[in-house]
């Protein structure tokens, strides 16, 4: 496999080097005119792409904002520091570098490339999406909290932080497990990039765009002012991996430095609501009744499951319209059908191509089957979340301080000034 | 939630702790593993492939950047230098000059100048050139086909995924590596000279 | 996962509510995804497309051939009455032969039908840049820099010298004794005897002799002889007709230079041409896919095909014309003969 691979990226090369050298040599198609005047015929000229060692560069840029992020956060517990990378972090992958590529849309790149053999993903890119997953392992998302330049430029927004009902907090939670799945399933089976499609902030870093991510961007900040930010939390994709890894990792940030003395300070502190509080009260019902319950979750899952995936299976022909082959299809077939009177673009170059309608629908149902067996993992793999988020819920808690829920604790750093135990251990507070 | 408490026995805790984190680091591992196998240390960039061009217009518009980092560029090999060209005038045009309203291109961005009777030289003034694809079209269906689309990389920002490329009717988008990041006119059409 | 206090009391109703909420959350989104794309899913049955004219959704900068390619249908006084299928994967050449026996040129050589029954190969080393065939039978063959003759039995005869690298052949006419072949890449009209010996050549810039020279910018430049002997020639690049004598003297010359049904458009126009019965020009263009008629002295006269016929991008419409006037047309899009009779 790595041999073929190799192989057929060599033979690309190859032939790509032939063709360059033919035009060097400059063969003509059809002999140009012979000129009587001493006529110098222009050469083409072939700007360059970025220099390849730009893409070491961001790759360095990467590894070390998260090291000096990581740091910041656990040893010096700074979130003035934490602003200062949010800030490098927005000037530098967003304005300078204009976004592309990172770690929230390399998903689809890991995800296109496990699916499609001739893809060859360039190193950068698995790196963008492998290395703020290893620090979340270890260290929390601390590449949410000053790395990341979508969510750099919603955290400097946060001015009026609101509360939202708890309800409407759980399933908004949902939404990015939705995302996710579809963007990978978009992905997988080549229909679409849908996560960079509606990047909310790619428009404003590169200052011009299309009109309605423009605005969705802008609106997505001014609801940030008051809803801390809601792309991170309500439905970036990449998050729920990072929240994945960070619920198991090593060192994750607390908000005291070495123990809880339950003052309480730090309770209200947190815009993202990420802060779990002590169980102080005996739990209402009785242990067996829990443990039954857990059970019977448990048991019911595979079912859960199964039906998750049956019905995702069956959603496969709405989802295939994200692949532009079936909106062909799809218009060609209301166009001979007489159901619509205008032909687009696509369907005249479908038309103009010679490729036949039978053709066209044997690469529909083609893509159909791919989305029916992605289908039913999309369905399952949602289905596990709910009943993830189900036996969440019906587990004992036992804690006892005050601590960051390390799934969605962004590692912020917002809290650490809340805790006088953190004043105490700088020497900040005044004796009395 | 995770943290072991301290009124638990902490072993069993941290136990699962520590497998779900191995377990983790190895699903990561293979996928870097997995990926790594597949990987090129070349950066991609996105191209387009003027034989599958269909000219409909849309790299004016459906490019992230305006104007669009896609512009014609002109294979003066190929180049019949044509009095005439279906490139630069408007099928109607009252009389062959350089009069506006005689222009095919919107923006002017197509040059003609005069080399010697009865031949002209077309040049594109890049910065004007917004790539719609007109003098292209004119110059496939009148002309050998000399003036062609390009994504021309001094200008591209190489997104994750080209928003051209998706509204491309033709597919003719692909990534090609850095190295080798255009697919000129005039050398790769085999189907010219009839006997190759 | 919960921060108030209440969340910490767990009880059947509690759990209901809140499990219930979650549970909610993806089943809502699921159905959001589905109705993701907004549009209603149709029906996708195969059906054959319908080329009825429709409206069209516009782009602002698509450069609209359309409306140029409109014919009015008064004016095409043609019926396309048969169509020979070609039998090859690239068409490139068409001839007649006088007594009205097709050839066909393309990848896998001559192909030559005297009729439905009667078909018979003559095998090339690579498909013909143009064909004529002498009144004896033997097939003129004219690859990108010479001519090769064969005998009606497709037996090589002879072959002609190179005309050279930059040489380019387009077209042979062939007369009693004479052959004329025209290379638009050295944009000349080379005169042989049929021998392959070389007596002259016509069409090169003569302000002496007023003879404004061929233009051609693309590979087409057609030649052929009229009743009186004289060669037409098609100065492309001018959108012009030009009579030669065989010493190469510019006898006379018309060009017509238009979009509009009365001329010839863009920058190299008529690319094919053959001369009916009565003296008339049969013209074909690229750009606009139209077969139309022209009268000796350049006037329009009729349309024989539309653009509409032709798929769009065809090129190479090669031309001949036999004795009872009927047009064959090379459509190298269908990989067919197209004939066309007069209504």
């Amino acid at each position: 496999m790595l041999l073929k691979n190799k192989t057929i990226l060599l033979t690309i090369f190859i032939i790509m080097n032939l063709a360059s050298a033919a035009q060097l040599f400059g063969i003509e198609r059809f002999p140009r005119p012979q000129f009587e005047s001493d006529y110098q015929q222009p050469r083409m000229t072939s700007p360059d792409p970025r220099a390849a060692t730009y893409e070491y560069i961001d790759i360095a840029a990467l590894l070390a904002a998260l090291s000096v992020t990581t740091f910041l956060i656990l040893k010096k517990r700074s979130r003035r520091g934490v602003f200062v990378m949010m800030l490098l972090s927005i000037a530098y992958f967003g304005f300078w570098r204009k976004g592309c590529v990172c770690s929230v849309g390399s998903i689809q790149n890991v995800a296109y490339a496990l699916a499609n053999p001739d893809y060859a993903i360039p190193i950068s890119v698995i790196v963008f999406f492998i290395l703020p997953l290893v620090f979340s392992l270890f260290f929390g998302r601390t590449f949410c909290a000053g790395v990341c330049p979508l969510g750099a430029i919603q955290d400097v927004v946060i001015l009026k932080p609101q509360r939202i009902p708890l309800w409407l907090n759980h399933m908004l939670r949902g939404i990015p497990f939705l995302y996710l799945g579809i963007a990978v399933l978009a992905a997988v089976t080549g229909s679409m990039f849908l996560i960079c499609r509606f990047d909310p902030f790619i428009a404003l870093y590169r200052m011009g765009g299309d009109w309605g991510m423009v605005s969705f961007g802008v609106a997505l900040l001014l609801v940030g002012v008051f809803i801390a930010r809601p792309y991170c939390r309500f439905l970036c994709p990449y998050g729920v991996l990072l929240g994945w890894l960070s619920k198991f990792s090593k060192y994750h940030a607390s908000i005291t430095p070495d123990e809880c003395i339950q003052c309480k300070l730090c309770e209200t502190s947190c815009p993202f609501e990420a802060i779990d509080v002590p169980v102080t009260e005996k739990p209402v019902e009785s242990q067996t009744v829990a443990r039954r319950r857990l059970a019977i979750i448990l048991i019911v899952m595979p079912v859960f499951m199964l039906l998750g995936g049956w019905i995702g299976s069956h959603l496969n022909k709405p989802l295939s319209r994200l692949h532009p082959t079936v909106r062909l299809a799809e218009q060609v077939n209301n166009e001979n059908a007489g159901r619509i009177y205008e032909t687009t673009i696509y369907s005249r170059t479908f038309r103009a191509s010679g490729e036949t309608m039978e053709q066209l629908m044997a690469e529909v149902r083609q893509i159909e089957h791919k989305y029916k067996i992605g289908g039913w993992w999309l369905g399952m793999f949602l289905a596990t979340a709910a009943g993830m988020a189900l036996i969440n819920l019906s587990r004992r808690r036992r804690q006892t301080i005050y601590e960051t829920n390390h799934t969605h604790c962004l590692s912020c750093g917002r809290c650490f000034d809340y805790c006088p135990r953190h004043h105490a251990l700088k020497g900040d507070l005044v004796q009395t | 939630m995770d943290k072991p408490n301290k009124n638990q026995p902490v072993s069993r805790r941290t136990f699962f702790g520590d497998t779900l984190r191995t377990l983790s680091a190895l699903g990561l591992g293979s996928l870097v593993g997995f990926g790594a196998r597949k990987a090129t240390s070349e950066e991609l960039v996105w191209q387009l492939d003027p034989d599958k061009c269909v000219q409909c217009g849309q790299c004016a518009t459906e490019c992230v950047l305006d104007p669009s980092a896609v512009k014609c560029v002109h294979a003066f090999d190929v180049c019949g230098y044509c009095k005439l060209c279906g490139g630069y005038f408007k099928p109607d045009a009252k009389s062959l000059d350089t009069a506006a309203e005689n222009q095919l291109c919107p923006t002017g961005a197509l040059i003609r100048k005069f080399v010697e009777d009865p031949y002209y030289e077309y040049t594109i003034d890049e910065s004007l050139c917004i790539g719609c694809a007109k003098c292209v079209k004119g110059c496939g269906a009148f002309g050998n086909g000399s003036l062609h689309l390009q994504v021309r990389h001094d200008c591209c920002v190489n997104c994750n995924e080209c928003s051209i490329a998706k509204a491309c009717p033709s597919n003719a988008f692909q990534r090609v590596p850095a190295s080798k990041p255009y697919l000129y006119r005039g050398v790769q059409r085999k189907d010219f000279y009839p006997e190759k | 996962m919960e921060q108030n206090k209440t969340s910490q009391e767990l009880d059947r109703r509690n759990f209901i509510v809140r499990g219930g909420q979650r549970i909610a959350a993806f089943v809502l989104g699921l159905i959001g995804a589905s109705l993701l794309p907004g549009q209603k899913q149709r029906a996708l049955a195969t059906s054959t497309p319908q080329t009825q004219p429709k409206r069209k959704v516009e782009n602002p900068w698509e450069y609209d051939l359309e409306s140029l390619k409109k014919i009015d249908p008064a004016l095409i006084t043609y019926e396309e009455i048969e169509s020979i299928p070609a039998e090859q994967e690239k068409v490139t050449a068409l001839a007649l032969d006088d007594s009205g026996t097709l050839y066909i040129g393309g990848d896998k050589g001559v192909r030559v039908i005297t009729d439905k029954t009667s078909k018979r190969w003559v095998q090339l080393p690579q498909a013909p840049a143009c064909l004529a065939i002498d009144t004896n039978g033997d097939i003129f063959v004219g690859l990108k820099d010479m001519i090769v003759v064969y005998d009606k039995k497709g037996t090589k005869k002879t072959e002609f010298h190179s005309m050279g690298e930059s040489s380019y052949l387009t077209s042979i006419a062939i007369g009693i004794d004479d052959v004329f072949v025209a290379d638009a890449g050295n944009r000349v009209v080379w005169r042989m005897n049929k021998a392959g010996a070389l007596l002259g050549q016509l069409g090169e810039k003569d302000e002496r002799r007023h003879i404004p020279g061929l233009v051609i910018p693309s590979p087409y430049c057609d030649v052929a002889l009229d009743q009186n002997g004289l060669l037409w020639v098609v100065n492309t690049g001018r959108h012009a007709f030009e009579q030669y004598k065989p010493d190469g003297t510019l006898v006379k010359r018309w060009e017509k230079t238009s979009v509009k049904i009365d001329g010839f458009s863009g920058c190299c126009n008529p690319t094919h041409m053959a001369i009916l019965p009565d003296g008339a020009f049969v013209t074909a263009e690229k750009g606009l896919e139209r077969i139309k008629i022209h009268e000796t002295d350049g006037t329009f006269r009729t349309v024989v095909a539309a653009p509409s016929q032709f798929k769009e991008g065809t090129v190479g419409l090669d031309l001949a014309v036999n004795k009872q006037g009927r047009i064959f047309v090379l459509d190298p899009s269908q990989k067919t003969a197209r004939v066309f009779e007069k209504k």
